[in-house]
């Protein structure tokens, strides 16, 4: 069952705004109340589009953790990840066309749907001139 | 009350309905009866019409037959007759042996009489004169089975490449989606980005890598302008499009002729048919519509002149004043001529079976106006112009689905013919420490 994990995402930097080249640095922890029932935990720094196309989505960084293979592994020890943050795309909240970066961290379990939680943060800082006025 | 299982997707806000597992399934279900099928078919190929030629090739027993007699025998099917060539001959094989031999292993029939005759042409009756004597291949296993060529047919590789292909395409979804059962979609996302970077990496250049998710635009940069560093290439094909529209245009009207000139024939004869008469009617406005569409498309092509636009740098950065180059050609009296750059986003998706495309216009800046001028033949109307793109604007964007794309639109209102719309798509990076080091 789903409630039964829980999962924590922190940012180093908090919800400061992130500028390409620069490092992005967190932690993630799960609680989970049967450590058995996990195969493995993915986390990963991507981007996604939302608005009124179908989802575009790239990732950018990938890590993760099989279970079965890391017996020691303690889920509920924050585990570190840092990753130097891309040129492009940038962050952008257009009118049809919204551009998001997060930190996705998504636990698989044996059996029963995986259970996903985003940290959302901004890459760049540009107008959302679709929402804004041009001339 | 939900159901259990949908058939396709529909788009809820920003969610998607639809079960990845059951898109799975039918992709699996559905690559595995591609692949099943070209397996079945090339089978069947291989085991009814390569295997008897092969054996032909390889097992039959080559002698010499004489041509005692030729006829050509004519077979009623469901698609009209069929004609087979028939020779009588006699040959060597375990003592003297006469039968009536087929031209090749495959019993090769043909749709008329004189494709028949042309192959019983090749042999001549023999004659103790002349003693002419033709190459035959029997079986040794039964050698009243008698060909008189070897030859594989021509249509033969080629009717192989259809279950050939199905195998392909079956292979390569089933592929795909054992590679992806169980995975996620970041994960699946990651092994695809180490792939590109791996194959950006083999073909020896950085390409747009530095770059993820903006387009190279190596098109735009490949033609150096006459007055300024580049000349831009307009937005989609103009003779393309006017094709396309062409062939809408014929497809169209060529079918609702069709149906007109039965109409036609029926009023002629005093057998009207009112009631498909007024059916045809507004199938007929469109196509009149769609004639009008394209003679004034081909109006604005053929009259209004090229337009030119070069520009100073290229990718564009936000933040950046840039000189353009500006040359309209024709023989014009023009109300209007604007000079603008615009951002649109352009979104896909699913809708149904369906793909539908959305685009919205989201920023415009005009930085060229002019009214009430003439542009003369020979004399194309060239003007220097400056532009800025915004300091805090999005870079350009493209993924499967989602565009963000920047253009120099050059627009003209001009007097008595259609007004005219051209596009030079610009290529825009993130501003310097936006990730331009």
């Amino acid at each position: 069952m789903n409630y039964l994990i829980s999962i924590s995402i922190a940012l180093d930097d908090g919800d400061r705004v992130y500028r390409p080249g620069e490092t992005l640095a967190g932690r993630y922890s799960i609680d989970c109340f049967d450590l058995h029932r996990i195969r493995a935990v993915e986390a990963s720094v991507l981007w996604r589009t939302e608005g009124k196309g179908d989802e575009d989505m790239a990732v950018h960084d990938f890590w993760r953790r099989d279970l079965d293979e890391e017996l020691q592994f303690d889920l509920r020890q924050p585990v570190p990840f840092s990753t130097t943050l891309p040129n492009s795309p940038l962050s952008y909240e257009g009118r049809i066309v919204k551009l998001l970066w997060s930190v996705r961290v998504r636990v698989i379990s044996h059996r029963g749907k995986d259970v996903v939680k985003d940290r959302a943060f901004k890459l760049g800082d540009v107008d959302a001139i679709g929402g804004g006025s041009p001339d | 009350m939900t159901r259990a299982f949908r058939y396709y997707g529909k788009k809820r806000g920003h969610r998607r309905t639809g079960s990845p597992v059951w898109g799975v399934a039918v992709e699996a279900a559905f690559s595995t009866v591609f692949f099943l099928a070209g397996c079945g078919v090339l089978a069947y190929m291989l085991f009814h019409q390569f295997a008897p030629h092969w054996r032909v090739n390889q097992k039959f027993v080559e002698t010499a037959c004489k041509v005692l007699d030729t006829h050509i025998e004519e077979i009623e099917g469901q698609g009209g007759p069929a004609f087979q060539p028939k020779l009588k001959i006699e040959y060597a094989a375990k003592g003297e042996i006469e039968t009536t031999a087929d031209y090749d292993i495959g019993n090769t029939k043909f749709n008329n009489r004189e494709d028949a005759q042309d192959i019983l042409d090749r042999f001549e009756i023999y004659s103790t004169e002349r003693n002419n004597l033709y190459p035959c291949w029997y079986d040794p296993a039964d050698p009243y089975t008698v060909v008189m060529t070897r030859d594989y047919p021509r249509w033969m590789w080629l009717a192989f490449t259809v279950p050939i292909s199905f195998i392909i395409l079956g292979a390569g979804g089933l592929i795909h989606t054992v590679f992806g059962w169980g995975k996620s979609v970041e994960r699946r996302s990651a092994r695809k980005r180490n792939g590109m970077e791996r194959d950006a990496r083999v073909a020896g250049g950085e390409g747009d890598r530095r770059f993820p998710g903006i387009p190279a635009g190596a098109d735009l940069t490949n033609s150096p302008g006459t007055k300024l560093k580049y000349r831009l290439p307009e937005s989609g094909s103009t003779g393309w499009r006017l094709f396309g529209l062409f062939a809408a245009c014929v497809f169209w009207n060529g079918i609702v002729a069709l149906f007109v000139w039965d109409s036609a024939r029926g009023h002629l004869a005093g057998n009207p048919d009112w009631f498909g008469t007024l059916f045809l009617i507004p199938f007929v406005l469109i196509g009149l519509a769609i004639i009008v569409y394209f003679l004034r498309q081909l109006l604005v092509v053929a009259g209004i002149g090229p337009t030119r636009i070069e520009i100073s740098a290229h990718p564009l950065r936000p933040g950046g004043r840039y000189a353009a180059f500006l040359s309209q050609s024709g023989r014009l009296d023009l109300n209007s001529l604007r000079v603008s750059l615009i951002c649109a986003e352009t979104a896909r998706y699913r809708q149904g079976t369906n793909t539908r495309t959305e685009t919205q216009e989201v920023f415009r800046r005009e930085f060229f106006h002019r009214e009430g001028f003439a542009v003369q033949r020979g004399m194309p109307f060239e003007t220097e112009i400056e532009f800025e793109v915004p300091e805090r604007a999005m870079h350009s964007f493209k993924a499967k689905n989602n565009e963000i794309a920047w253009a120099l639109a050059v627009e003209g209102d001009v007097a008595g013919w259609p007004d005219f719309r051209r596009a030079f798509a610009v290529i825009v990076h993130p501003r310097s420490g936006d990730g331009s080091q």
